[in-house]
């Protein structure tokens, strides 16, 4: 059976798993970027600062963690299904973007900080007025990083029962059938692709302008 | 005949000191047996200190002295451990300090320009806190970027695309956004070039004498402590070593520390305390307008029997020189210069006088810092104040 005709025959299957892979994606993306900015907010605040720098030096390290020894974890504690799966994706989708956050708000200078102070902001001012729009190149390079992590783990996650264009791979190499593993490979890839890009666009959109005009 | 001078002289000094005593004092800022402790560090130690109404008072002495921490405590970014501080008469302790700093003007040695604000943006800072009308703010960051000397189309500039000067500038106008009773300078002009600090320096006492504000300046160098300062604190390991007015620290140091941060060249520092202001003439000054032709300019000077004019244009500012040169038997040439070498009124003598050496010239023109001409200075002056 060759890949169009495989296409054409499983057609609404496909968009089903494409749909099933999206919403796994949004729903871990948007837990983990609230819960992972309130963790870096929280970590940065005045006199917290070395809580900020632990947890940028252990998110650091544990970036090198592959995500199927995560997903792995997940499975001997929590079990199987979707459940478990969303669980894995937002656990392993946090570390960039508790990386980045806390070390983006943890750079913006100092002066910057007590000149804000010194004028009267509160701590809430000094927060959303100053550090936030300040660190936001940084942030969203967290999120970025999280949604290509998060598109690609959910593959995996399938095995525990995550569901998504996963299925398609793994049936395709049990059953040894390379126009179903591709096309599950391509609509992954792809999907990541155009969420980065939209992701560059948002980006790009909410980086304060004083923050890019030339020198 | 001298024993009577000497008492005569005595009884002057006494006469003063008891006028200046039943002078009613208006202090803004007073500190009053402030101690703070950084662990085992005293950092201030006991310190007492009264800041009159209007003045600019300078904090000076080594690094780690404790200067910077006794003006973070006035607006309580540092809090005291002991002691009390009061603003025109009020407990700082007894006003919310998020509100408290709103009504005290603060510029530090980074300035700390909020890169995502705009120049407007970061003057409007403090008004905006304090939920002023944007009629107003908009009138107010106007009259401050004019006062700075900055065109107002700097306006919608961001940090990031000024020069260390004009940030510099943007700092001193932000500070004044909410026109603050009180201004804590903690080393405004540290971070920047020696040519560029002189201008500011200028430019920052010119708009002191219009605005009057109670100033708290810290610094480290002892030449910016004499120029700028009405008084000068004088601070060692957080205690309190000489408090006077920068002429009497001059010439009556208190002790061997003082001394020592003063140097060696005290009578040439004491010309740092005259401004070029006190010593302009306008004796025998020609000016032109800038349609003046060459002809008409030659004519004049050999009437008048000078060999300089200055060419003035509708704003009265400084556009250019002429001057005269023997260039054979009897014939006289007349040259232009477009920039011509000139002196702020605020400059020091001190500074005059090295300009005057480094171009050659005995006579300088001199300018406010919107440039506009003020009169000359001239070297026999300035040597006639030195011999005084």
């Amino acid at each position: 059976m060759n890949l169009f005709q495989y296409i054409s025959e499983n057609y609404n299957k496909i968009i089903d798993l494409c749909m099933e892979h999206f919403f796994l994606f949004l729903f871990s993306l948007i837990i983990t970027t609230i819960v992972g900015i309130a963790i870096s907010i929280f970590a940065t605040e005045e006199g917290k600062e070395n809580i900020g720098k632990i947890i940028v030096s252990v998110t650091g390290a544990a970036q090198a963690v592959p995500s199927i020894a995560v997903i792995a974890l997940v499975f001997i504690f929590v079990g199987i299904g979707k459940p478990p799966a969303i669980i894995a994706l937002i656990v392993y989708g946090l570390v960039p973007i508790i990386f980045n956050s806390t070390s983006g708000i943890l750079s913006v200078p100092r002066e910057i900080i007590e000149a804000g102070k010194g004028m009267g902001f509160t701590k809430r001012q000094v927060l959303w007025k100053l550090k936030i729009p300040i660190a936001i190149p940084v942030i969203m390079g967290g999120i970025r990083s999280t949604a290509t992590i998060i598109i690609g783990t959910a593959v995996i996650a399938s095995v525990i029962g995550g569901g998504g264009l996963g299925d398609l791979i793994f049936v395709g190499l049990k059953l040894n059938r390379p126009s179903v593993l591709i096309v599950g490979a391509a609509l992954s890839a792809i999907m990541a692709i155009i969420i980065d890009h939209i992701l560059a666009y948002i980006e790009k959109l909410i980086t304060p302008k004083g923050l890019k005009v030339k020198r | 005949m001298s024993t009577d001078n000497n008492s005569q002289e005595n009884n002057k000094i006494k006469n003063k000191e008891e006028q200046e005593k039943s002078k009613v004092k208006e202090y803004t800022i007073e500190l009053k047996n402030l101690t703070k402790r950084f662990g085992e560090k005293v950092a201030v130690d006991n310190l007492s200190l009264n800041m009159e109404k209007g003045t600019l008072t300078m904090l000076i002495g080594p690094s780690g002295c404790g200067k910077t921490t006794t003006m973070k405590m006035i607006n309580r970014l540092i809090q005291a451990d002991e002691g009390e501080i009061k603003l025109n008469g009020t407990s700082v302790y007894d006003i919310d300090p998020v509100q408290l700093r709103r009504t005290i003007g603060y510029v530090i040695q980074e300035i700390g320009l909020f890169p995502h604000f705009t120049v407007y943006d970061n003057i409007a800072t403090v008004p905006r806190l304090l939920k002023w009308d944007e009629n107003k703010i908009k009138k107010r960051v106007e009259e401050l970027l004019d006062m700075v000397t900055l065109d107002s189309s700097y306006a919608y500039r961001y940090p990031l695309q000024l020069s260390g000067g004009e940030r510099q500038r943007v700092g001193l106008a932000r500070a004044l956004g909410a026109d603050p009773e009180v201004l804590l300078m903690d080393e405004p002009f540290g971070a920047i070039d020696p040519i560029n600090r002189l201008k500011l320096h200028d430019s920052f006492l010119e708009i002191q004498e219009e605005i009057k504000k109670t100033i708290v300046f810290v610094t480290h160098d002892i030449n910016e402590a004499i120029k700028l300062g009405d008084k000068i604190a004088i601070i060692r390991a957080g205690k309190l070593v000489q408090y006077d007015y920068s002429a009497k620290i001059l010439y009556n140091p208190a002790n061997k520390f003082v001394e020592n941060l003063l140097g060696q060249d005290r009578s040439l520092k004491a010309l740092t305390l005259k401004k070029n202001k006190d010593f302009v003439s306008n004796e025998g000054v020609i000016t032109v307008s800038k349609d003046t032709t060459e002809d008409e300019v030659l004519k004049l000077l050999q009437k008048k029997n000078q060999i300089i004019a200055f060419v003035l244009d509708k704003n009265d500012k400084l556009v250019g020189r002429y001057w005269l040169e023997k260039a054979k038997k009897d014939k006289v040439e007349i040259n232009y210069d477009e920039e011509p070498i000139l002196i702020e009124q605020n400059n020091t003598l001190n500074e005059t006088l090295s300009t005057m050496f480094a171009c050659g010239e005995k006579l300088l023109p001199v300018v406010d810092r919107r440039n506009k001409f003020k009169g000359i200075i001239l070297l026999d002056k300035i040597f006639e104040e030195f011999n005084k």
